[in-house]
């Protein structure tokens, strides 16, 4: 069965979509319909974070979400954080530590943390930053230019 | 040396680049496979029709083979579909292709295969290889090599120590499935692929297709992590053939259950390994090895060759004895994971070193040191190792592991191993280099798979050598049609072997400047000046335009060419019994430290400090 | 193919009003979704009718005295960044932390987690070494009972088909703590998880482990050797020890029985370390 959509609104474009499957997931709309490749499809069972988009400034995994559920919230995805401060932030400080290689897990994580800094601002340390992370998995650089990165961006050296 | 930002980092941290899982296009269909049930059995009767039955759905199996292969002479021995016989849980049978992936999805679950289970072969140990019985698995390959006077080694040692080690096979897990999008485009049989190796993917395929290889074009994408996991074909013969069947375009990706049920691990192994010591030195050495190879086929197995020449470490060792056995069992035909062989080698090569050490009671560092290869020494093949770096790093490593090991708290550990590699002789890189009045470009065949061997590595060696600046580099990839021929991104050949062929045009470029100029090749270099490129010698700058041909203008800028292919000194053929081995090029070693805690009481392991000291040549 | 529907409901009556209608096992109740919809996409369920819970007034967090009243929809994250919820009931909050990813817990709920009833389910342990009560409503209305009445085995439990999980309800804020084993330390299955909680108004503790079948339990003979806030060195052992013997552990690919029986036995003596330190410890891992 489908169902419209109105009033998703992604990258602070609003967007009415005609007919969308009721058990589409909010991945495949961002990537399919709206050609939004910057999110990356993995797992689709919510285990390596490389689906991450936030909803109203907060991680969500778009993998494990239904589209029609999400109509009236305010998505970003990767694409939408590039004039983002946060988003700025966390992308030099990854630039600057050589913290990704692929790149395929690099959208998610630069969506978690960015999400993680936005809720906890100066809160959380940096360790506990790097913990909060261990949703999103990274196979080329072990994590470790990856946790350096957190440090930069929370103003510590590296 | 200092670190440089990657030239690719923006883009990826902005989720501007597109890897093969985000391929579309127009008219587009979504493929999938469908699996074996079994590990080992016989196919009674596939049916197709429920699947077809669904609108909008193509589906193939082997009964479809011969309408669909333009010619007769696709490889047998590696059907794309079995007609009858299974040799692993989840080999395609079929596949299928539909309007949308919930479509193909249920369509692949509604093909009926119906099959006669028998007994899995999984066992690689508990019988004698050279006697194997007929539930045995079969032997696909074997090495043996001797040297030295082993009985004599071993007869007067002041003691033997004999290890057995086993691994189990690693997945590679890259983040990315494999992916890929087929198309035929009139004559040509089309494929954008994830992979490491688009050379060797044609070959294969036009292998596998029965196609000439000119009538095959690979396109290879940005990697999402290959780890050797995407070394060769895997879903492209599918997609081709579900293409050539619908007549349009297929994407073809894998599920993540699928990559771990499709997955060609690294070699399960058994490693025996004795070695005889005397007076504190290792005198003789005897490893046999056993490998579990999957449904790897005869003669396209590298393995045993390959680890033969990790097996008895980088160490001097008078008398040696290595034998290895390569078995087909019913599993996926297993392959590479990083450095393929050298774990399951170095894993017991090294702990075995460590308990000689702790049963001489010396240090194990310094012992190794007594024994570590040097330059001018030989190869348990006979091989002259060259310039190798390995007692250097031994010794950093040396000292970091006693400083931490000083202050290491309770409930740790600290030890050092040394690994070494090569890469493969044979194996080539080429590379074309145009240099237009504004910039260079790098025209290769190999794509990114995340090192930065590529965006990075090979414009460093053209800056090394031209003088030019970063920002004045292009490195362009082409397709299989077009791009010079490369062996792929694997092994860590990369930068030596592409590299190589950069350093060598542009040495070119830098020689037929330089005639022009009538100066000597060293004497010039290349600068920038009011967006334009300069060649610098003595105090004249004239720009690279005006040292141009009309012709060459027109062409795009001057050009020229470099091929390395790597070559290796010769095996010593006398201490060759049985098998085929690869010689080695370019040895380089590294040196790594670990710390270690355990939890006494939970067992948990966390690795609180790690160090590694690379022969980076 | 038959048509999957979903459906939203704003109030309780429309969603019970749903449950109603749709043959048995048709109907798939959705809240965060976190597991339902992997168990789809992996097909270990076939659903064509969702009904969502997402748009109930059911993500309250509210507290009276010493008790704590969650909606079953509320995010598992929101609960877990509650500074009231890491301090007065500690054990609660480490075993959170435990479920999933942060992402993850933005989108998953407590109520989801006690109707998926894991083996393995991080949560249940706590919730009974808390004594919790699950609050339902159905077509003949509300009825509540307690989480070790309600869970039953995987994926089964005490709900009729016409009920929904409302709010889950912790009637004592306990010194407690929730410690657990894994291989990984995220989107991870645990192989052995040991909750405790301490009740001051009746003196004794509590016990429960997961990663035991057919469901989490809670073992009154090792609590019977746990005497006082405060409880001795040997009263520990001896409490781990008999903890170990009696859970039903059994192998499995994530662990053998004989290295479960021994991580209870060390993992209850740290927890009921964590659980009388004052300040709360940081995190649940060992």
């Amino acid at each position: 069965m489908t169902a419209p959509i109105s009033r998703l609104v992604v990258n602070d474009r609003p967007i009415d979509l005609a007919a969308v499957p009721v058990e589409e997931r909010l991945l495949d709309t961002l990537r399919w319909r709206l050609g939004l490749k910057g999110t990356k499809e993995g797992c689709r069972t919510g285990g390596c974070g490389a689906c991450t988009v936030l909803v109203d400034g907060r991680s969500v995994l778009s993998c494990l979400a239904l589209t029609h559920e999400f109509a009236g919230t305010t998505i970003t995805t990767v694409e939408g954080l590039d004039t983002d401060p946060v988003g700025a932030r966390v992308r030099g400080a990854f630039e600057e530590e050589g913290a990704l290689q692929c790149g395929y897990c690099t959208p998610g994580f630069v969506m978690a943390l960015t999400s993680l800094l936005k809720e906890q601002g100066t809160e959380a340390s940096p360790a506990e930053l790097a913990e909060d992370l261990g949703g999103n998995l990274c196979r080329c650089t072990g994590y470790a230019t990856i946790v350096r990165a957190v440090r930069r961006v929370r103003g510590e050296a590296p | 040396m200092t670190f440089t930002v990657r030239p690719d980092s923006d883009a990826k941290l902005r989720g501007r680049i597109a890897y093969a899982t985000d391929l579309d296009v127009p008219g587009m269909l979504w493929g999938a496979l469908v699996p074996a049930p079994v590990a080992r059995g016989r196919i009674r009767t596939i049916d197709l029709r429920p699947a077809r039955a669904i609108d909008g759905v193509v589906a193939i199996g082997p009964a479809e083979l011969a309408e669909l292969l333009p010619s007769a002479t696709a490889d047998v021995e590696r059907p794309v579909f079995p007609s009858e016989r299974i040799v692993y849980h989840g080999q395609p049978l079929a596949a299928v292709a539909a309007p949308t992936r919930a479509l193909a999805r249920r369509a692949a679950h509604a093909v009926k295969v119906n099959v006669e289970e028998l007994p899995a072969i999984e066992e690689i140990e508990g019988f004698d290889p050279a006697h194997p019985g007929p539930n045995d698995p079969e032997v696909i390959a074997h090495v043996l090599a001797r040297h030295g006077d082993l009985d004599g080694a071993f007869g007067s040692a002041d003691f033997v120590l004999s290890e057995t080690y086993r691994t189990a096979g690693i997945c590679q897990v890259a983040l990315e499935p494999h992916a890929c999008l087929a198309e035929i485009r009139g004559e040509l049989w089309h494929v954008t692929t994830s992979t490491q190796t688009p050379f060797g993917v044609r070959e294969d395929l036009a292998s596998m297709l029965g196609i000439p290889e000119e009538r095959i074009v690979v396109e290879g994408t940005w990697v999402g992590g290959g780890f050797g996991g995407k070394g060769s074909p895997l879903l492209e013969p599918y997609a081709l053939l579900l293409a050539r069947a619908s007549g349009r375009p297929v994407r073809l990706a894998l599920s993540y259950r699928e990559e771990f049920q499709l997955v060609r691990t690294s070699l399960p192994s058994v490693v025996r390994i004795e070695s005889a010591v005397t007076a504190g030195r290792i005198v003789g050495r005897r490893v046999h090895w056993r490998l579990d190879a999957g449904s790897a086929l005869p003669g396209r197995d590298f393995t045993t060759g390959y680890a033969i020449g990790f097996i008895a470490g980088p160490y001097r060792i008078p008398a040696i004895e290595m034998e290895g056995y390569a078995f087909r069992t019913n599993k996926p035909p297993l392959g590479p994971h990083r450095a393929p062989m050298a774990p399951q080698c170095v894993f017991a090569v090294e702990s075995h070193t460590d308990h000689l050490a702790a049963r001489l009671g010396v240090d194990p560092v310094a012992f190794r040191r007594s024994h570590i290869w040097k330059e001018g020494d030989v190869t348990h093949l006979g091989q002259k190792v060259g310039a190798f770096g390995l007692d250097a790093c031994l010794e950093r490593a040396g000292t970091v592991a006693r400083t931490w090991r000083k202050d290491a708290p309770p409930h740790t550990g600290v030890a050092v191993g040394v690994g070494f590699w090569s890469t493969v002789t044979g194996a080539g890189g080429e590379a074309r280099l145009l240099l237009s009045p504004t910039e260079l470009t790098i025209v290769e065949g190999e794509r990114e798979i995340g090192s930065g061997s590529v965006v990075r590595g090979i414009v460093a060696v053209a800056e090394a050598v031209l003088g030019i600046s970063r920002d004045r580099v292009r490195v362009e990839y082409q397709d299989t049609r077009t791009a010079p021929f490369d062996s792929g991104v694997f092994g860590s050949r990369t930068l030596g072997a592409l590299g190589q062929a950069v350093e060598k045009a542009a040495r070119g470029l830098i020689d037929q400047l330089a005639k022009r100029l009538s100066t000597p090749p060293g004497s010039i270099h290349l600068a920038e000046e009011a967006g334009e490129l300069v060649v610098v010698f003595g105090s004249n700058r004239p720009t690279v335009r005006s040292l141009l041909t009309e012709k060459e203008l027109a062409r795009g800028g001057l050009s020229s060419e470099g091929r390395h292919y790597g070559t290796s000194g010769a095996i010593d053929t006398e201490r060759v019994v049985d098998g085929t081995f690869y010689p080695y090029t370019d040895f380089t070693g590294a040196a790594h430290v670990a710390m270690v805690a355990v939890d006494p009481e939970t067992g948990a392991v966390r690795v609180m400090r790690y160090a590694a000291f690379h022969d980076a040549g | 193919m038959p048509p999957f529907s979903l459906i939203q409901p704003t109030t309780a009556d429309e969603a019970v009003a749903a449950l109603r209608y749709g043959a048995p096992g048709e109907t798939v109740v959705l809240a965060g979704g976190t597991d339902v919809l992997s168990d789809i996409e992996e097909h270990r369920i076939r659903a064509t009718r969702l009904l969502s819970l997402r748009h109930l007034p059911w993500k309250t967090l509210l507290w009276s005295g010493t008790s704590l009243r969650i909606g079953s929809t509320l995010p598992l994250r929101t609960l877990e960044r509650d500074v009231q919820v890491r301090h007065r009931i500690p054990g609660l909050w480490h075993a959170v932390r435990a479920v999933g990813s942060v992402t993850l817990r933005h989108q998953a709920t407590i109520g989801g987690n006690l109707a998926r009833s894991a083996p393995t389910s991080d949560l249940v342990p706590i919730l009974l070494a808390l004594d919790a009560d699950v609050d339902l409503i159905g077509t003949r209305g509300a009825r509540h009972l307690p989480v070790d009445r309600f869970v039953r085995a995987s994926r089964s439990t005490a709900l009729e088909r016409d009920e929904l999980i409302r709010s889950v309800e912790i009637p004592e804020a306990r010194p407690s703590a929730f410690l657990w084993q894994r291989v990984r330390p995220a989107n991870d299955i645990s192989q052995v998880g040991v909750a405790v909680a301490y009740s001051p108004s009746r003196t004794t503790w509590r016990i429960a482990v997961g990663g035991v079948l057919p469901r989490p339990v809670l073992l009154p003979e090792a609590e019977r050797l746990l005497s006082g806030p405060t409880p001795a060195a040997p009263e520990i052992r001896a409490a781990a020890q008999e903890a170990a013997h009696r859970a039903p552990f059994a192998t499995d690919r994530r662990a053998t029985e004989e290295y479960r029986r021994h991580l209870v036995a060390a993992l209850l003596a740290r927890a009921v370390s964590a659980a009388t330190a004052r300040p709360p410890s940081a995190s649940g891992v060992p």
